[in-house]
Formats: structure tokens, C-alpha cells, sequence
């Protein structure tokens, strides 16, 4: 099936007072119809600066060079015409800060209302009818009362609700959704978790979920791209590389995680040092400072991305070698 | 068991809540209603919750960084409440603190140096300069960090130094008791567990006690020896970690439980998890009887009449449900 989403060598850079911040760095996958793709990373791993890079919504030192294509068509960089008519409609994007994510002098149902004015051509009254319904099915309690409230009146949990109903009321075809459920509490989470695996299920959207939790991705993920340092260290099924993670981030990560299953008693294995210098990137695998595993190559020659199965691909001098 | 390092007696802390309007009145919030519990030496008690239940407060009132209405704090079992502000503040040595936000909660205006050293110029004013450099130093390298960052300043460091730099100024004046508050939330996955190692490390080496406040019920297991559950500012369970985690017994600690995203594909699925809806009851304006009926799968009518009294067993697990068995066994 043709990709929804390709995205092939994608640079993001800031130019800074001090020097370039290279925060994103070759960066290639594709985003398949319906499915679930978690992008997991630490901060400043490039996760986030990615999806805003291909929405036209990197801040103004910011640049991005390379391709991504939305059904064939190129819209990295594309003029704000084209851009204007997929963003809200065909690709919705749902943010960690729900609050900043709307406008707070406007009634919350009328800033659903005005997406399907513009996008759909509604009247307000038809566009009144469905966005109460849009709230109804991301279960806002009392949605058509709530449909007056001001942002600052909703709970965390129910502004992020309200940013779901707003992402889903033109039924897009991709919703990125960046760490959507960081600030929630956990039963809350687990409400707004099942209401974007409905999306996935029952509307057939295709959703990109930007986390550091990879509970989240193995939840409601098919595919999970872990990201270091700007780059895409390992991509594949998320049931694959859960049992047989290739990259040593990646194997480290998931051991370094305090689970419900695992002894308490015996102390979790840390990943040592800090995350990398985004100004001051080592030549070599970015991750190798840090890595258990490094030998020679490693800090000289940057691995690519390497076949380690069918659809896992890993960027680590160690599968090259065995 | 030895006494108690610190007993709490049914600590409550409550908040005046103006109302808006011009006939206004001040209604109280209750943030913590009777909570009590005992802390020995050497151990980790977790206070785990969603927003708004009380944790933070709790912390802040063990310390009487803010007033409590009602209830007893006993430290070494001196009523800290009756203590003089200078006795209150000779106990401050014993009694530390760790914030969640690392940056925010150190002075940008103060080397590391001076904020690390700072409990040492408060707590052992004898010392000189050298003696409390020399102090610093080695508590600096003890956190993992280097002696020579002593005289760079918080902005310089990340997330999780800052947080090392939180620990070494909590432990520097050897204290007793170390209050948590969220203390690796903000902090990235991979520094998470660095941090919570250190802090298990240095419990093993001086004994001190923790007060561990988290939302995170993951962090908190791994961290703690019992657990306190709290919801809307009242315990609903306690106990040995092995039981609470193992064998749950309130309906709210069960739904927090499954409501933990696990990192396993096979286990993790979002359809079998016990959901917990409706929305969290205004503190202001709590539900009589049991305060979790609301959102309870097993309220029967008695819950709205009757508070459940708590329910302890020889274990020291104690439960405030009326419908706990049913809870177990459904």
C-alpha cells in the first residue's frame, strides 16, 4: 500500500547565537494508512521538531531541507495556501500543552465549530450540532454546557479531550499526537489512550504518537521509531523490538524503565552520562559516549540504518559486524 | 520495631478558597484529611495519587513548610508544631527537602558551590571556608557530579544534574529525613533510573528515611517499602509494597494499577484495562460518605451514608472500602 507519509532525509536545523543545533539529521520513514507509528526519544532527541518541521511549524530560526510527501505531494516547505488546507483537515496535530493548544478568550465549542466552518463549509448551526457531537464522543461530561466554557474552566484531562474532538472533526487521515498524555494523570491517560485507539479502529486514522513512554507505544503502536541524538536508531514492529531490540539504546531504555512485572529489590541498570550536545555532535554513532557496547568504529564513522529483520531496521556498527 | 522516626496523627491541611462574587465567602479546601502513618530509619514511604489528592501538601505540612489545621506531626516524638522557631529551625538539619522542578527550586544567583554548602553555613556556622569547600566537594563527587562545578552557577546544568545538585544540598548536613516531592518527574527516562539509584544508594549508606511522593506508580514500587494511596486528600490504602502492588485491595488502587501502561506488548492491551470515568470531584466540594463513590464500580447505597473506617491487618495493610472482599474477589 502506497505510504500517507514519506519522509526522506529530513535536516531540521536552528542557527543559535552560539552555533548550528542540528536537531534532526537524515531522517527517512513512512507512515502507512491506519497505522499506529509511536516516535520515541528523550528531550532534544528530534521527536517533536520533526512533525513541526513537516507542519510548517518550526519556529523562526528554524530550517528544514529534504522531502516529505503527503499522498505524492510534497509539503515540506510548501506554501501556506497548500499547507492551510491539509493542517486541521487532512493531518490534525494534538500537543502535550492543551492549554496553549487553544484560544483562551474563546468558547472552546466555537473554536470546534470554526474548524468545520473553514474546512468544511458548514453553517454555524450544522457546524454547532457536530462539534457538540465531536465532544459527546470524546465522553466530555455535559458536552453541550461545556460547549461555552472557556478553555481555563476544563480540567487538564478534559482540554486534552477537547483537543482530540478537534484534531478528529474532519475525520483526518493523520493525527500526531506529542506526548498527548505527558501531563495527564494515569487513569486519565488511560481514557484519552483509548479514545485515540478508537480513532485508529473505527475512523481508519493514522496516528503518530510522539512519546517517552514506551508503555504508551506498546499499548496502541504497531511500529515505534526510536530516535537519538536527531537521528532514527532503530524502526520496526513494536512487538519485535520489544523482545529482540537491536540497537543498544534501545535494549538499554527498555531495561532502564521501572516496570510493575519487574523485582524492586534488584536496582534498575542505568544508561550512564548525559543525552548529547545538539551543537556539538561526536562524528561517530552519537549514542556511543554512553554505550556499553562501543569498540573502535564507533567513534569514528556514524552507522547508517541496516536491515536487522523484515521491516526492523537498526543504525549500530555491532549488527554490521556479527 | 524501633519507634518511629516520624509519626504523623491524623494530619489534616486545609486552604481558604475565596469564591468569586460579591456576597463571597471563604470556604475552606480540604488538601488532607486525617492522614497518618509511621516512618522508622532506613525506610522508603511512597505517597502515590493523582493531581490534586494531597501528596504534595502532606510533604509540605510533615516539614510545617505549611501549617497543618489539625493532627500531629512527632519527630523523634517531639510535636514539631509546639517546637520555638529556633528549635523548628535546628530541626530543619534533620528534616530535607527535594522539589520536582530542579532548575526552579536553585537560586540562579548562587554557584553551585554556595547552594550546596548553604545547609553547612546555616546548620555548622564553626566550620571555615576551607573545612565547608572541602564538605562540599566530597558531596558533590558522592551525588556523581565533579568537585569543579562548584563554581559554575544552576543554568549551566541539566535536568538531572540539577536534581544531583537538589540531593547533595538535601544530604550535606547528614540529615534524618528526605521528603521527595516528584522528584525524577520532570527528568527524562534514562536519567530517571540514574537518580532513583542514587537515592536508594545513599539510603543504604546513611539510613536516612524517605518520603516518597510520585504519581508515577512504577517509580514509586521501585522506590518503596510501603505505600500510602491517597485520593482527594484521604488514604484509601496502605501497606507492604509486596501486598499493595501484589494484592490490591480499594477499588481506586486497582484502577490506578491497571491504568499503568506496561512496556509489554502482550500484556498491554488497552481494552482489558479496569477504567476509571467520570471526572475527579471538585476538592472544594467533596462527595459525602466515601469521597471515591463517584467514580467507584462497586458503590452501593451505604457508601453514600457511611465514610469507610479503615480496615487494618496484622501485616499493617489497611484498607478504607466497604466493599474491599468484593473488590478482591470480582
Amino acid at each position: 500500500m502506497a505510504a500517507l507519509l514519506e519522509c526522506r532525509g529530513l535536516d531540521v536545523r536552528f542557527s543559535t547565537d552560539t552555533g548550528t543545533v542540528a536537531a534532526v539529521s537524515g531522517l527517512d520513514f513512512d507512515l502507512a494508512p491506519g497505522e499506529c507509528l509511536g516516535i520515541v526519544g528523550e528531550s532534544g532527541s528530534g521527536k517533536s521538531q520533526t512533525f513541526l518541521a513537516m507542519f510548517g511549524l518550526l519556529a523562526a530560526n528554524g530550517t528544514a531541507t529534504g522531502s516529505v510527501k503527503y499522498r505524492g505531494t510534497e509539503i515540506l516547505n510548501a506554501p501556506r495556501a497548500v499547507l492551510d488546507e491539509l493542517r486541521g483537515n487532512r493531518l490534525a496535530m494534538v500537543f502535550q500543552d492543551a492549554l496553549s493548544g487553544l484560544t483562551p478568550t474563546m468558547r472552546v465549542g466555537e473554536q470546534l465549530a470554526e474548524v468545520l466552518v473553514r474546512h468544511q463549509g458548514l453553517s454555524r448551526a450544522d457546524a454547532r450540532a457536530r462539534a457538540i457531537e465531536a465532544l459527546e464522543i470524546v465522553r466530555l461530561p455535559d458536552a453541550a454546557r461545556r460547549y461555552e466554557a472557556y478553555p481555563f474552566e476544563l480540567s487538564g484531562g478534559m482540554r486534552q479531550r477537547v483537543m482530540i474532538a478537534m484534531a478528529s472533526l474532519c475525520r483526518p487521515e493523520v493525527l500526531v499526537a506529542d506526548e498527548c498524555t505527558t501531563a495527564l494523570d494515569v487513569t486519565v491517560q488511560a481514557q484519552v489512550l483509548r479514545l485515540l485507539d478508537g480513532m485508529k479502529r473505527k475512523a481508519g486514522t493514522a496516528i503518530v504518537l510522539i512519546t517517552h513512554d514506551l508503555g504508551v507505544v506498546a499499548g496502541l503502536c504497531d511500529r515505534v521509531l526510536i530516535m537519538y541524538g536527531g537521528r532514527a536508531v532503530e524502526i520496526g514492529p513494536v512487538r519485535r523490538i520489544f523482545r529482540e531490540p537491536a540497537h543498544p539504546y534501545t535494549r538499554a531504555l527498555l531495561r532502564s524503565m521501572p516496570s510493575l512485572g519487574a523485582d524492586p529489590a534488584v536496582d534498575l541498570p542505568v544508561i550512564p552520562g548525559q543525552p548529547p550536545d545538539l551543537e556539538n555532535l561526536p562524528p561517530g554513532c552519537a549514542f556511543a559516549p554512553r554505550c556499553t557496547e562501543r569498540f573502535a568504529p564507533c567513534q569514528a564513522e556514524r552507522p547508517a540504518l541496516q536491515v536487522a529483520a523484515a521491516d526492523h531496521r537498526s543504525a549500530c556498527h555491532l549488527g554490521r559486524v556479527q | 520495631m524501633n519507634a518511629p522516626l516520624l509519626r504523623v496523627e491524623e494530619l489534616c491541611v486545609r486552604y481558604p478558597v475565596r469564591e468569586p462574587g460579591l456576597f463571597s465567602r471563604d470556604r475552606l479546601l480540604h488538601a488532607v484529611d486525617k492522614v497518618s502513618f509511621d516512618l522508622a530509619a532506613g525506610e522508603t514511604l511512597g505517597i502515590v495519587g493523582e493531581t490534586g489528592c494531597g501528596k504534595s501538601s502532606l510533604g509540605k505540612a510533615v516539614l510545617q513548610l505549611v501549617k497543618p489545621a489539625a493532627g500531629r506531626v512527632l519527630w523523634q516524638g517531639r510535636d514539631l508544631a509546639g517546637l520555638s522557631a529556633a528549635e523548628l529551625k535546628a530541626s530543619r538539619r534533620d528534616l530535607q527537602i527535594v522539589f520536582q522542578d530542579p532548575l526552579s527550586s536553585l537560586d540562579p544567583r548562587q554557584t553551585i558551590g554556595e547552594i550546596v554548602g548553604e545547609p553547612l553555613r546555616v546548620h555548622e556556622p564553626l566550620l571555615t571556608a576551607l573545612e565547608r569547600a572541602r564538605r562540599v566537594d566530597a558531596m558533590l563527587e558522592r551525588v556523581g557530579l565533579r568537585s569543579e562545578m562548584a563554581r559554575r552557577y544552576p543554568h549551566e546544568f541539566s535536568g538531572g544534574q540539577c536534581q544531583r545538585i537538589s540531593i547533595a544540598r538535601a544530604m550535606i548536613a547528614g540529615p534524618k529525613l528526605i521528603v521527595c516531592d516528584e522528584p525524577v518527574s520532570s527528568l527524562d527516562v534514562s536519567i530517571q533510573a540514574q537518580i532513583c539509584n542514587l537515592l536508594r544508594d545513599l539510603q543504604r549508606e546513611t539510613g536516612i528515611a524517605l518520603l516518597f511522593i510520585s504519581h508515577d506508580l512504577s517509580i514509586v514500587r521501585y522506590m518503596s517499602h510501603r505505600v500510602m494511596v491517597l485520593y482527594l486528600g484521604r488514604v484509601m490504602e496502605a501497606g507492604p509494597r509486596g501486598s499493595l502492588f501484589s494484592a490490591p485491595r480499594h477499588p481506586y488502587t486497582r484502577a490506578l494499577i491497571s491504568a499503568v501502561p506496561e512496556p509489554d506488548p502482550d500484556a498491554a492491551s488497552l481494552s482489558h484495562t479496569a477504567s476509571l470515568d467520570g471526572e475527579l470531584p471538585s476538592p472544594l466540594d467533596p462527595p459525602g460518605g466515601c469521597v471515591f463513590r463517584t467514580r467507584c464500580p462497586l458503590a452501593v447505597p451505604v457508601c453514600i451514608t457511611r465514610s469507610p473506617p479503615a480496615e487494618v491487618d496484622a501485616d499493617g495493610h489497611s484498607v478504607g472500602c466497604h466493599r474491599w472482599r468484593d473488590a478482591v474477589t470480582s
